[in-house]
């Protein structure tokens, strides 16, 4: 009862700001509830299961200690935005196979740990839960590598154990394209989901405590995905079928399964994983996520600069054209509540896709997710569902994928 | 890791021989004390090739090859560099992709056998391994084309606990000279100086076994840490190119490093070397293909081995007994001196000389170094405590640079 009357005082209330805020760029009135949720978000553990900031590592201009003009991830903003814990992705095109993918994935991983070196003042790398506790203990950014994608470890399990071994601490089963053992979500299915080795892969990720994480993969990937494991699963970056029907996004079925076993969706912020309406007018407009990936490789080739600039250029162009809709923030914090309100509170996380996605006005990047914090907060949301949501959520599956781990190692 | 089939090696062929060398009951008490209290390093061993079937287990003792657990325990090995190799001519990504798969093997049978083994990265950890009665697992890269040229896949060995990289092996890579190709880098480039710069960051060794001569006396300019010549012995004794001069031996001594001896006949012996021809090695070739299949390493070495002693017995190459290895320690001794020479003994990738077919052998060796009046403490520098001083001395050096972790 108490929440009802909450939220829907801090909903009327919200809406009043943002218009205000749109007429006339006045700062948020700093009332007793933003001053909660400022406490409450800087003083959590506030874990982001995927950022593809990766990538720009490997551009001249980028540097992770300065306040950069674009992009979505730097520590000032990360400091800013109370943002402690981060997943770095390494991600190459799902085409890429065999030794090649290995080393293209080795280079990603370097760059991650080479970042984090020189960095070491704000940032360490971190394997554990209690690692990233600790790290926040210190006042230090925990710095985390997913790999995107099951092709990278080149069809060999070794590879994956040797990923493992270089501070992976988990893998999505597959990208936009079916590899060689998993079917994805963005692919004409060849294997009817996992195959057998595709299981011995999942098996191995448990044995090794790699969190297995079924973003990308199709449905049926992720039904075997979710009947193999022996720890819970992750969506690092999916959002809510149910609201925006994309195949990216989690049905509500396979949501309950997923908190059946323990495991946490990260909501995606992709507008077009979040908003019916964009994705609707995306995929006139482009033919879908994925052939809109394939025009701009088509003209940038590797250089995914030149990528995030085309497609930024011609999504601008779209929006002033009325080709495209605006889509806010808040279609985050309804995904969240849709889930929560599935699944409770214990199976809902974050999964930006900083970096790698295109993200809805008001969340332009990571300085801006004590937003999240006060709409929950508004929503009527206790500070401990909140705190779940913003990482501990994230830390519990850690820690069970740990325990499996540390459990099938003494067999 | 000598190709068998280039440089053939040698020993004898079988038990009648066998019963001629130096049993353990010939050690004496002392040497047994001195041994088993020290900790002997062995800083190459091509065992890594065996685990690549998926059947050997470094677990039971096995009929062939010299190094397993049993083995190793048998003859006092305390510290083992599994050496991570593939032949010279595979690179690219091609390579990298085989060489991570040979560092899983190696941390797989470390996971394997975690009351015999345990991973060590740095010479404190074997001193741990030591104390809790375990044998320390180190791993070594013999190969700089193993990197792809790319400072990023060097990094990640060092990451995953590799502690030494060979700069090349028999042939040039693109970035440094091998001793067993044609010059073309006129010894290290400049690139190759930055892989030397990167690997005293990281507190990786420097090994300079296999590197041609100007490649070694680059090394020796650039290296804030000394460098090591893992597995090569006396050219002064056996003019092969894979061994070192006096004077580099003189050099790499003032430097700090350390010569660890190869047991490998044809290095050991000049005899050996004339008698190991072209022809008995195109010979011998075509007997192990006869039993292996072209990329099974581990075959190959076994065969290559069992083959060579064949050939032995029908007096095709000569019998080289172990105590050439003990003239080289003690040539080295007096060249470089006694802080400076160690054991790199090449187990499992070379043809081991009669009395030293596995590490059950390893007391002769002590035994023979007190019987020609070394002090108790030499022989313990020569066993290991000389290799563990420069891996003391990487790790400094590297912590002076900011480095690895």
């Amino acid at each position: 009862m108490t929440r009802f009357r909450r939220c829907f005082a801090a909903c009327l209330c919200l809406c009043g700001v943002l218009v205000a805020g749109s007429r006339l760029s006045a700062p948020a009135r700093a009332d007793d509830i933003t001053e909660r949720a400022k406490k409450l978000h800087f003083s959590s553990i506030v874990l982001d299961t995927h950022d593809d900031t990766t990538q720009r590592f490997f551009s001249k201009g980028y540097d992770i200690a300065k306040r950069n003009p674009d992009g979505h991830v730097d520590i000032p903003r990360m400091i800013d935005g109370g943002m402690n814990a981060i997943f770095f992705s390494i991600w190459i095109d799902g085409r890429i196979m065999g030794p090649p993918a290995v080393q293209k994935a080795l280079d990603q991983i370097d760059a991650v740990h080479e970042n984090v070196r020189k960095n070491s003042r704000d940032m360490v790398l971190c394997r554990t839960a209690a690692e990233v506790r600790e790290a926040h203990k210190q006042g230090k950014i925990a710095a985390l590598i997913g790999v995107e994608g099951g092709h990278m470890i080149g069809n060999d399990i070794r590879v994956l154990r040797m990923f493992g071994d270089l501070g992976v601490r988990y893998m999505t089963l597959s990208h936009f394209y079916n590899d060689e053992w998993a079917d994805s979500s963005t692919d004409k299915p060849v294997h009817n989901g996992l195959t057998d080795f595709g299981k011995d892969i999942v098996r191995e990720m448990n044995r090794q405590g790699i969190m297995v994480d079924i973003s990308h993969v199709s449905d049926k990937t992720f039904y075997d995905a979710l009947e193999v494991s022996k720890a819970p699963l992750i969506a690092s970056h999916s959002s809510c079928r149910a609201l925006c029907n994309h195949v990216r996004d989690m049905s509500d079925d396979m949501i309950k399964a997923l908190a059946a076993k323990g495991g946490v969706i990260q909501i995606n912020y992709e507008r077009s994983f979040i908003d019916q309406a964009y994705k609707d007018a995306s995929d006139k407009l482009t033919g879908g996520v994925v052939a809109q990936f394939d025009l701009f490789k088509k003209e940038c080739g590797d250089d995914q600069e030149c990528f995030g600039r085309k497609m930024a250029e011609k999504q601008k162009q779209a929006m002033e054209e009325g080709k495209l809709p605006h889509v806010s923030w808040e279609r985050i914090i309804d995904h969240i509540d849709h889930a929560v309100k599935l699944v409770g509170a214990e199976h809902v996380g974050l999964g930006s896709d900083f970096d790698g996605a295109d993200m809805p006005e008001g969340m332009e990047d990571c300085s801006k997710l004590p937003k999240i914090t006060e709409a929950l907060m508004r929503k009527g949301y206790t500070d401990e569902d909140i705190r779940k949501i913003l990482g501990g959520n994230t830390l519990r599956v850690m820690e069970q994928t740990e325990k499996v781990s540390r459990e099938l190692q003494a067999q | 890791m000598v190709r068998t089939l280039l440089t053939a090696g040698i020993v004898v062929s079988a038990a009648a021989f066998l019963a001629a060398t130096v049993t353990a009951d010939d050690i004496s008490a002392r040497a047994k004390k001195l041994h088993f209290s020290s900790i002997v390093v062995d800083t190459h061993d091509d065992t890594t090739q065996r685990f690549l079937d998926g059947k050997f287990d470094l677990g039971p003792r096995s009929a062939t090859g010299s190094i397993d657990i049993p083995r190793m325990k048998e003859g006092g090995l305390g510290a083992i560099f599994f050496s991570i190799w593939i032949p010279s001519k595979v690179t690219g990504p091609e390579a990298v992709n085989r060489a991570m798969t040979q560092i899983d093997a190696v941390r797989e049978q470390v996971r394997a056998h975690p009351q015999d083994l345990m991973l060590a990265t740095t010479a404190a950890e074997v001193r741990e391994a030591r104390k809790q009665g375990k044998i320390a697992a180190l791993m070594g890269v013999e190969g700089g084309h193993m990197i792809n040229a790319n400072l990023g896949v060097l990094r990640s060995y060092a990451a995953l606990g590799v502690r030494y990289m060979t700069l090349t092996h028999s042939g040039n890579d693109e970035w440094a000279d091998s001793s067993t190709d044609k010059a073309v880098h006129n010894g290290l480039t400049d690139f190759g100086k930055d892989v030397v710069r990167e690997m005293n960051r990281l507190g990786m060794i420097v090994d300079i076994s296999h590197v041609s001569d100007k490649t070694f006396y680059d090394v020796l300019e650039t290296s804030k840490a000394p460098p090591f010549a893992s597995h090569s012995s006396c050219r002064a004794i056996c003019d092969a190119p894979r061994n070192m001069t006096d004077q580099m031996m003189k050099d790499l001594a003032a430097k700090g490093g350390v010569v660890q001896i190869n047991y490998h006949v044809g290095f050991l012996n000049q005899e050996y070397r004339g008698k190991a021809t072209p022809e008995i090695a195109k010979e011998l070739g075509e007997e192990v293909r006869k039993h292996c299949a072209g990329d099974d390493e581990g075959c190959q070495l076994i065969e290559g081995e069992r083959i060579t002693r064949e050939f032995v017995a029908q007096g095709k190459l000569p019998k080289v007994e172990y105590t050439a290895i003990i003239e080289h320690i003690e040539h080295a001794v007096r060249v470089a001196g006694i802080d400076h020479v160690g054991l790199g003994s090449d187990f499992d990738g070379a043809n081991m000389p009669f009395g030293m077919e596995d590490a059950t052998k390893l007391p002769k060796i002590t035994e023979a170094l007190l019987q020609k009046g070394y002090s108790e403490g030499d022989v313990r520098k020569i066993l290991g405590e000389n290799t563990l001083r420069v891996m003391t001395e990487v790790e400094r050096v590297s912590r002076e640079l900011h480095g690895g972790k």
